[in-house]
């Protein structure tokens, strides 16, 4: 996508400020999913809304560029560069989700059923809850995440 | 004895696994992957092996909400066509690794060849109506892949697409006369599972209450027709034929295993099968007339064949008639025709087959014309096509003459029987049409063996050696014939050949039923002067004085042949051309993405209406009154922003509009207190407006002019599809549901009051919809999630990989 004009010196600089913050955001809601509104599903396309706009204002070869600091991989090119790593995103992503399930199956409980664990006493907090669904969350957020951008880069790119 | 569960998953499961694994062993292997499909078909060759000797059925639940089972049952009958499938199908793989040396598409070959052997035991296994029409189908879809082997050559499509067309319609007939046996299964008492073909409380156990059923329904007939249809276009009887020799084109292999073992076998399977249930007086008249018209009429049409495959593809349609008109006469004779016949015809055919590809394959033509005295470079292939053509000739001492025996002695007996029984003379006609059929079979599989000698055609060039892969197995086979063949010789002198006669036995025993009585069966060369070794007699005597005169037959085929309306191909290729000219085709497919998308918009709407309608669903009131003042504004700005979008002048400007009427609906979500709902919707609403301006950028800025039609069809569609989502979901919020689910959810999503440390029967968490989405309901989830990754790996393909065309 090629834009006519550079976008203005405010798009650039709320884009700045923004992003940090809509990327915590979403892992505040990730991780807040199992007691509150939330969840994997939520914080991993707010994830990618980030990630769209560093493309939307900054161009699809920013990311690379800038932030990682290496040559912009080639257009169309699945085998290496900043898509595939997409795609490594969401199989392991995948992984992980299905993997936590078969887990539960090598405990001996039907498949994908989650625990809980309370971890208690801690100082400050008092007690912890980890569930084990977070791990599944986790999965979750990693396939849309992967996935999403995946997209994104390819249809941006045409 | 009953079936070992574990031998019957290997031979149903294996070939599918084999072909599923056969992409990673190709990498490995290279062309070897050959033997090691040759490995798995031989597995499979054991697992049916370990299954001899025993009966019964084996059941697995598949659909219990329909009562549809995967059901298999094992018996004579199954285990001769599995052993066909995976005996036949070991040789084959073996042969492949020599004959598809150096040829495209092997891993595509070797995959599809490899599941179509699994469909084809499971055609042999299945006692389940509904499993055995889908492994059925499986096998058409698997034959037509491989007669289109050769995907860039016109003839090769042609004859692929034919195949498809008439077995699949075929299949389809079939498939209505299985629902109207079930109909009528339900209502015969002791019938367990209404789709039970075979074995314990099925069909076949209660054939008589079964046929007095249809009968009384008036369903009979109808059943018997629409079977035998699946039947006739699977076996390729005429005049559904036409496919057979066009089938071909595919490489020589195939031919030998599907069009000449196996997959042409299923139909004359179905009949054997069905026998028991369906033996009447109207089943001799239909297969008896259907078997004989094919076995003579093809017959004929081999002998005008001038290509080695062309004539070994009639004659094997003509080979399947004969057994055809075995099952359809009456007696135990009939059983016994068709079950020895099949084995006999797999045995010399498949080794002939095999003979005419090492003949293409070394002498570099099929045309019978030039071919001559091949004999002198290919000495052992021409003691093969000796025994093998021999055999198919139905001359002594050679395995095809007994099954051709009884064929007449069949025919013969139910003629006689027939006019006893104040029948019409015209059942004569039956042995007549029997022995002028059996005579052409002789011509031409003696043309056939002549190949071999008499004078070396100058042109011929030289003739190499064949490698052992390719010779091997037509050896294995035809030494198998003359086995057979011997057995009769030493069965005049008492001693049978034990095992192949149980074999038999119990195959002819599935064909029998329960009325049938007990035979055994044994055969050897005739002792005495009977009608039907008269039959045989004449039948050999008219060839031989013929055959010497064979070109002048040949002629006179071909001239018949030449007209026009008496070819079945003729009203094919008519009726497929047409349907391609025909007007009807640029309205239904325009290729354009609208048309099938008012098409599949419009039907899925006419039918859900209809479903209301028919359920007569009435609609629940709306209240609008009660609905908070909030509530009712942002409903309100919905709406416009619904009626922006349709007037909007640009793609942009209906994409912003079509956000507000998203946002909107977030809202409405947050005044109802979904906030996890809004959430996501808010963030799917960004996501979404921004890819489609991205994508718009492809697209015109503005619509254009719109013309009055098509706006107001299109207005016409969109109105359709909103009155169906509307009704939809009117009726679906109307109905409450009992709220046990909602309780139960309710009381385990939260953390329990007393509760261990760590537990696993409660959600623990306080988010009731997300512990649904990652604890109760987290197979869904995974679903949904392993779609979003499949929806990125297509754009990738779709995209990305477009340019790169097929590697192999």
């Amino acid at each position: 996508m090629t834009l006519d004009r550079e976008p203005t010196v405010i798009a650039r600089t709320v884009t700045r400020l923004v992003v940090p913050l809509i990327l915590v955001t979403a892992v505040a809601l990730l991780f807040q999913g199992h007691n509150l509104p939330g969840g994997g599903f939520i914080a991993g396309v707010l994830t990618v809304t980030a990630f769209v706009l560093i493309y939307v204002i900054f161009g699809l070869d920013y990311l690379e560029t800038e932030l990682l600091d290496r040559e912009p991989s080639v257009r169309y090119e699945t085998e290496s560069g900043i898509v595939r790593e997409y795609g490594q995103v969401f199989a392991l992503g995948l992984a992980v989700a299905a993997g936590s399930g078969i887990a539960a199956i090598a405990l001996g409980y039907p498949f994908l059923t989650q625990a809980v664990a309370f971890v208690e006493p801690l100082p400050i907090y008092g007690y912890l809850e980890v569930a084990s669904a977070l791990a599944f969350d986790l999965g979750v957020y990693a396939v849309v995440v992967g996935a999403l951008l995946t997209i994104v880069a390819e249809v941006g790119a045409e | 004895m009953q079936p070992s569960g574990t031998a019957l998953l290997v031979v149903l499961a294996l070939p599918f696994l084999g072909a599923a694994l056969t992409p990673l062993v190709y990498r490995v292997l290279g062309e070897r992957t050959a033997y090691y499909a040759a490995a798995v078909a031989a597995t499979c060759l054991a697992a049916v092996a370990s299954l001899y000797g025993t009966e019964g059925t084996i059941v697995v639940e598949w659909i219990p909400s329909y009562g549809v089972e995967l059901a298999f049952y094992v018996d004579g009958l199954a285990l001769l066509i599995g052993t066909l499938a995976s005996g036949v199908g070991v040789l084959v793989f073996t042969y492949s690794g020599g004959y598809m040396h150096g040829e495209p598409g092997q891993l595509k070959y070797y995959a599809t060849l490899l599941a179509f052997m699994g469909s084809m035991l499971g055609v042999a296994f299945a006692a389940d109506l509904i499993a055995l029409f889908v492994f059925w189908e499986l096998t058409s879809v698997s034959s037509f892949l491989l007669i289109g082997h050769y995907q860039d050559t016109e003839s090769s499509q042609y004859a692929a697409r034919k195949s498809m067309l008439v077995t699949v319609a075929g299949g389809l007939f079939m498939l209505v006369g299985f629902v109207l046996l079930r109909d009528a299964a339900t209502a015969v008492e002791g019938i367990d599972s209404a789709y039970r073909l075979s074995g314990e409380g099925s069909m076949i156990h209660h054939a008589d209450a079964m046929v007095d059923q249809l009968r009384a329904e008036g369903l009979f007939v109808p059943v018997l027709l629409l079977v035998g249809m699946g039947a006739a276009t699977k076996s390729a009887q005429v005049p559904f034929h036409i496919w057979l020799p066009n089938a071909m084109e595919a490489p020589t292999p195939v031919s030998a295993f599907l069009h000449s073992a196996t997959m042409v076998k299923a139909g004359v399977y179905l009949v054997g099968r069905f026998r028991p249930l369906l033996l009447t007086d109207e089943w001799t008249l239909v297969f008896g007339i259907l078997g004989l018209a094919t076995m003579t009429v093809t017959a004929i049409l081999a002998v005008g064949a001038s290509d080695i495959k062309e004539l070994l593809a009639y004659s094997t349609a003509s080979h399947l008639g004969l057994i055809v008109a075995g099952y359809g006469m009456s007696s135990y004779l009939g059983a016994e025709t068709g079950a020895f016949h099949i084995l006999n015809h797999a045995l010399f055919k498949a080794a002939l087959f095999l003979v005419a590809g090492i003949v293409a394959h070394e002498a570099g033509t099929r045309a019978i014309d030039e071919l001559g005295g091949l004999a002198e470079d290919l000495p052992l292939t021409a003691v093969i096509t000796v025994i093998a053509g021999l055999g198919m000739a139905g001359i002594p001492p050679f395995n095809g003459f007994y099954s051709k025996e009884f064929l007449f002695h069949a025919v013969y007996e139910t003629a006689e029987q027939s006019v006893a029984d104040g029948g019409t003379v015209l059942w004569w006609a039956l042995p007549v049409v029997g022995v002028f059929g059996s005579v052409f079979t002789f011509l031409y599989s003696i043309r056939f063996v002549m190949l071999f000698f008499g004078e070396k055609p100058d042109e011929l060039g030289e003739v190499h050696a064949p490698p052992w892969a390719m010779t091997a197995p037509a050896a294995v086979l035809g030494a198998l014939a003359l086995v057979v063949g011997l057995g009769g010789v030493t069965g005049t002198f008492g001693v049978h050949l034990g095992p192949v006669e149980t074999f038999v036995e119990s195959v002819m025993e599935s064909s029998l039923g329960h009325g049938g009585g007990e035979h055994s069966f044994s055969y050897y060369l005739p002792t005495e002067i009977t009608p039907w070794l008269i039959m045989s007699v004449v039948t050999i005597g008219v060839g031989a004085v013929t055959y010497p005169f064979f070109d002048r037959v040949r002629d006179g085929v071909r001239a018949v042949r030449g007209v026009a309306p008496l070819r079945a191909n003729w009203y094919y290729d008519g009726a497929t051309e047409t349907l391609d000219r025909s007007t009807v085709i640029d309205v239904v497919q325009t290729g354009h993405l609208r048309t099938y998308a008012i098409a599949l918009s419009l039907a899925t709407s006419a039918l859900t209406l209809g479903a209301y309608a028919a359920a007569s669903v009435s609609l629940p009131a709306l209240e609008l009154a009660g609905l908070a003042p909030a509530l009712l504004v942002v409903l309100a700005v919905a709406v416009v922003g619904a009626v922006a979008v349709a007037a909007a002048p640009s793609h942009i400007s209906g994409v912003l509009t079509l956000s507000i009427v998203g946002f909107m609906v977030a809202i409405f979500y947050i005044l109802a207190s979904a906030p996890d709902l809004a959430l996501t919707q808010l963030v799917i609403e960004t996501l979404v407006l921004v890819i489609f301006l991205l994508v718009l950028d492809k697209l015109p800025a503005f619509y254009g002019t719109v013309d009055k039609v098509r706006a107001g069809r299109d207005a016409l569609v969109a109105a359709a599809v909103g009155v169906t989502v509307t009704v939809t979901v009117l009726v679906s919020t109307a109905a409450t549901p009992h709220d046990v689910i909602a309780q139960y959810l309710l009381t385990y999503a939260g953390v329990p009051e007393v509760h261990d440390p760590i537990f696993v029967d409660a959600g623990g968490g306080g988010n009731v919809v997300n512990v649904i989405l990652v604890d109760f309901r987290a197979v869904d989830t995974l679903g949904e999630i392993s779609v979003v990754a499949m929806a990125a790996l297509s754009v990738i393909t779709l995209i990305a990989m477009r340019e790169r065309g097929e590697t192999q």
